[in-house]
């Protein structure tokens, strides 16, 4: 026996390494999803989002890594439980939103047309027109409404919120919320950081193919600090700060020096005031920030060549 | 019942700490009176649109504080027993915090001590008025 039953909806993705022809598109990417909780994954355009969820999925073959639900790997009777909404539509162009439902109501043991029923209504969606007639935020709705109308035990959404006005938006964030609070466990990504911080109780962040940075929102937000220092000299000796295992970063603008840390920013603080700075503060990160800062040579770089 | 709360959760302050202050807040200035019932983790967390545990782990740490009493089938309600004077000790600490954040920031700016007295002075008379600076002042 693997798993217990109860822990059925853990994910856990391990080494992970997929290539389509020379291209890395996911480099031994490893992170476990919790029973119940949501997980945001957040990465840049062709960061390997998409490509991680098709090969959790089934839908491509990984070159090397496993990817487990509750101990155990993909099997065809574990469809009945997932419900994944892919970036690009899935949709049958010709085919009507009642015709999907009705689809469903067939291929899935736990379709509820009273759920349904009632996310058609919120989505304010007409059923009777074909996809190819529905907008892209149509579409997206229609998706979302497909799957979580068969109340899965897993849910995986690649940017399960694009084309939707705000107002919908947070529909999906809501239902998305009193889901995991009923034990369903939801992948998600975003490029709304927003949604990510108020939705997910853990982050991953994917950057050219590897995983850069992951953990808990809330420890993140606390542990991920800015140490920012002005010296009286342009070019400021900070022997050995650099290199501290509590730095992950720092950017040096003259006589401005900003310190991107993670835990004990009290006894770095200290290191600096030795340093004797003209000033010394500490700033707070927001999610934003700490994932810009993850993913900071691109930005850098962008800066500079903007001029 | 009504949303008391509000988060931001765009901040760098963690959301669980920013509920546990609110909480305690409500309670200290008698918003929340001893023995009234909470949301729901799942009410609250539906209402700001929040991660589920997020609401969990500050009801445990305001349990855990004594500001409020869990039991299982009935839902979260506010200590009857000492809830207020925890709370009021927490919005203490909450201010104490906030000095101390505004006498560093000065210190950063390289403002000389006597300087920040002068300044707390001020603050001081403007939001506590003796009762000559009210005479005065009429």
């Amino acid at each position: 026996m693997t798993a217990s039953a109860e822990h059925a909806g853990t994910i856990d993705i391990r080494s992970l390494t997929k290539r389509y022809g020379t291209v890395l598109a996911v480099d031994d990417v490893s992170f476990n999803v919790p029973e119940g909780s949501i997980f945001g994954l957040l990465g840049t355009n062709g960061a390997g989002k998409t490509t991680t969820f098709k090969c959790m999925l089934g839908l491509a073959r990984p070159n090397s890594g496993t990817v487990t639900f509750g101990g155990r790997t993909l099997e065809p009777a574990m469809f009945e439980h997932i419900a994944y909404v892919p970036e690009r539509s899935a949709l049958y162009e010709w085919m009507s939103g009642n015709q999907h439902l009705e689809f469903y109501r067939r291929s899935y043991k736990h379709y509820d047309a009273e759920r349904a029923r009632k996310l058609t209504d919120l989505f304010h969606l007409d059923l009777r027109k074909r996809v190819k007639a529905l907008s892209k935020g149509q579409q997206t709705a229609l998706a979302v409404i497909l799957a979580f109308s068969i109340h899965p035990k897993i849910l995986v959404l690649d940017e399960p919120t694009s084309g939707l006005d705000p107002v919908h938006q947070r529909h999906v964030l809501d239902l998305m919320i009193s889901e995991s609070s009923a034990g369903t466990t939801i992948l998600f990504s975003s490029h709304q950081i927003g949604q990510v911080e108020r939705a997910a109780e853990r982050i991953a962040i994917l950057h050219n193919s590897k995983l850069v940075m992951q953990g808990d929102v809330e420890q993140l937000r606390s542990d991920e600090k800015i140490i920012e220092a002005t010296f009286d000299s342009e070019t400021p000796s900070l022997n050995g700060i650099e290199s501290d295992p509590r730095v992950r970063l720092v950017t040096r603008n003259g006589r401005l020096v900003r310190a991107f840390v993670r835990n004990d920013t009290e006894g770095l603080m200290k290191l600096f005031a030795d340093k004797q700075p003209r000033s010394l503060r500490v700033l707070d990160q927001n999610l934003e920030d700490i994932f810009l800062s993850a993913v900071g040579d691109d930005i850098n770089a962008a800066k500079s060549w903007g001029g | 019942m009504a949303a008391i709360f509000t988060v931001d959760p765009h901040t760098g302050v963690p959301i669980y700490l920013q509920l546990i202050e609110q909480v305690k807040r409500s309670v200290a200035l008698g918003v929340l009176a001893p023995g009234e019932r909470l949301p729901t983790v799942k009410q609250l967390a539906t209402q700001l649109t929040i991660n589920p545990n997020t609401v969990a782990r500050a009801y445990r740490e305001l349990e855990r504080d004594g500001v409020i009493e869990t039991s299982v089938g009935r839902g979260s309600f506010v200590s009857s027993n000492n809830a207020v004077d925890m709370s009021a000790q927490a919005l203490s600490s909450v201010a104490g915090s906030a000095f101390d954040a505004a006498v560093r920031e000065a210190k950063s700016m390289g403002l000389r001590r006597d300087h920040v007295h002068e300044l707390f002075d001020q603050a001081l008379m403007h939001w506590y008025p003796t009762d000559e600076a009210k005479e005065q002042a009429q």
